[in-house]
């Protein structure tokens, strides 16, 4: 069966480059500015940030706007990219209902969308980083293992969403607002220092902050996360993976009445 | 005038289980379609569920419930390679469920379906167009989707914009075409993509006059060429030109298989006695 899967999806390879340029074009569609806005709209947002927390925070983070740029990327790849998957079969229903295809590729497509968007905010996280000093190592090349990481866990957690979201609608207002507690949940602009010691533990259990903490040790402390982390973010995005693929295999046959 | 559903029609002939459509000629040719007694459910749900609070309160009610509709009920046939097949029946009677179900799109409930060689399907007209792309992209889309490269789409390019005749609207969006463009471009597609089995779901009812002489032209050619055909359409002059067997399908059900000729014929017969 292994084996079936593996030749169907390279079966379907030009038909998943197709759909992921058709989605990409779709998501600048007659917008001047294109793809600029990956890098423009988190540096606005920077600027926005920085000018509230790093007041707040001066003592504790340095280098506050790569701080929260870097945390910024992965979070909002992560939601962004289970939402686009979640929503994917009913965006998608007029090509479902009449060609066969294998209705994950329409997931993948809708999170890779999002890891494009992180491969160009990185050049304006670079270029930040730079501007304010950060020291420059060889370490940051190893950023895209947190980056790989949050594109598989996003996958698992799309596909998981979507094998109900597409037959309870609701769940997309219901996410939205677990996306926002979320946002507050993870240490994206505060540092993890304001949280008492005894309840740190708490934030392991937040898979996002698991990669957020990798990414920033490579990126911005110039250090080697703990065997733990790693063990545990990797942990976190494989089980994800199978959950939301075990999901979506069991529902998806039921899927062309709901869209 | 009363509009009852033929049942009587339905009652008369009981059908039989496990037919082969076979017609002398055809005798050693290799099967490439094989549908097993298949039966597709639709749950056709009493109260809309696509929202939680409706879920729940239903649940409650212990409302939960569906009316079943078997929109097949014990299919059997055997398609031979090569074979033009065509599927009459009314509005509803399962034509086009039968057909997604051959091609992959609808799973059976019960009974199982084996497919030897590849299928481009045309179902409802247009076969899986993103109407907000133009019909360039689309191209490409749809032959990806028979797992065609870029490469190989752009030597097919120009033979399928010129069959479709739509030169000049190449890279307008589809979802301003005319529905005569869109079956055009579905035609030309799925004709172009070398798939073994082509299933055409009333593609030809919106053509005008010339473009539907082409098609036939080109059904006619490629029937040479030892492709099979799955055909529906409502016009028995129609199915009796291109087809050579016919499946009569009502409520589900195949009433009838023979040559096309004869079911068509039978089929009209029993449209009139309503």
């Amino acid at each position: 069966m292994f084996t079936k899967g593996i030749n169907e999806f390279m079966y379907y390879v030009p038909f998943l480059k197709e759909i992921i340029k058709r989605d990409f074009k779709k998501k600048y569609y007659k917008s001047v500015l294109g793809v600029a806005w990956s890098m423009l709209s988190p540096l606005l947002m920077m600027v926005v940030i920085t000018i509230i927390f790093s007041t707040l925070f001066k003592r504790e983070i340095p280098y506050y706007p790569s701080y929260w740029l870097g945390g910024n990327l992965l979070f909002a790849f992560a939601m962004d990219g289970t939402n686009s998957a979640m929503n994917s079969m009913v965006n998608n229903a007029s090509m479902i209902k009449k060609m066969k295809i294998p209705n994950y590729f329409f997931c993948i497509s809708g999170v890779t969308q999002h890891f494009i968007t992180v491969i160009f905010s990185l050049v304006p996280y670079f270029v930040v980083s730079m501007l304010i000093g950060v020291p420059l190592s060889w370490k940051m090349l190893l950023i895209f293992f947190p980056i790989i990481l949050v594109y598989i866990f996003t996958l698992g957690l799309g596909m998981f969403l979507c094998a109900y979201g597409t037959f309870l609608r609701d769940l997309n207002y219901l996410y939205h607002i677990v996306r926002r507690v979320w946002l507050y949940v993870t240490p994206i602009f505060y540092p993890i220092d304001i949280i008492p010691e005894q309840f740190r533990f708490l934030f392991e259990l937040n898979p996002i902050y698991v990669y957020i903490s990798i990414f920033r040790d490579f990126a911005l402390n110039d250090t080697m996360p703990s065997e733990r982390m790693i063990i545990v973010a990797t942990f976190y995005s494989i089980l994800t993976l199978i959950l939301g693929i075990t999901t979506f295999r069991e529902k998806e046959d039921r899927f062309f009445l709901y869209i | 005038m009363m509009i009852d559903i033929s049942r009587e029609a339905v009652e008369i002939v009981n059908p039989v289980i496990n037919r082969s459509l076979r017609t002398d000629d055809l005798d050693d040719e290799e099967i490439c379609i094989d549908v097993r007694n298949v039966s597709v459910l639709f749950n056709l749900s009493k109260n809309r569920e696509d929202g939680l609070k409706e879920y729940f309160i239903n649940r409650i009610k212990g409302k939960v419930g569906y009316d079943e509709f078997w929109a097949l009920r014990n299919i059997s046939l055997q398609v031979h390679k090569g074979d033009a097949l065509a599927f009459i029946g009314r509005n509803g009677s399962g034509k086009s469920t039968l057909l997604k179900t051959i091609a992959g799109i609808i799973k059976p409930t019960r009974g199982s379906i084996t497919v030897n060689g590849t299928i481009a399907p045309l179902i409802e007209i247009s076969g899986g167009f993103d109407r907000s792309l133009s019909a360039r992209e689309n191209i490409f889309l749809v032959g990806a989707m028979h797992g065609h490269t870029k490469k190989y789409m752009k030597k097919r390019f120009d033979e399928i914009v010129e069959f479709a005749e739509i030169q000049r609207f190449v890279d307008v969006p589809m979802k301003n075409y005319s529905s005569g463009m869109v079956a055009r471009l579905g035609f030309a597609l799925a004709t172009c993509v070398n798939a073994d089995i082509i299933i055409a779901d009333e593609v030809l009812s919106v053509g005008d006059a010339k473009f539907r002489m082409k098609c036939e032209e080109r059904i006619q050619q490629m029937l040479k060429a030892g492709t099979t055909i799955l055909y529906v359409s409502h016009s028995a002059a129609q199915v009796k030109k291109i087809c050579r067997t016919a499946v009569w399908l009502d409520k589900g059900q195949i009433i009838d298989t023979g040559t096309a000729a004869e079911i068509s014929d039978k089929y009209m017969q029993s449209l009139k006695k309503e």
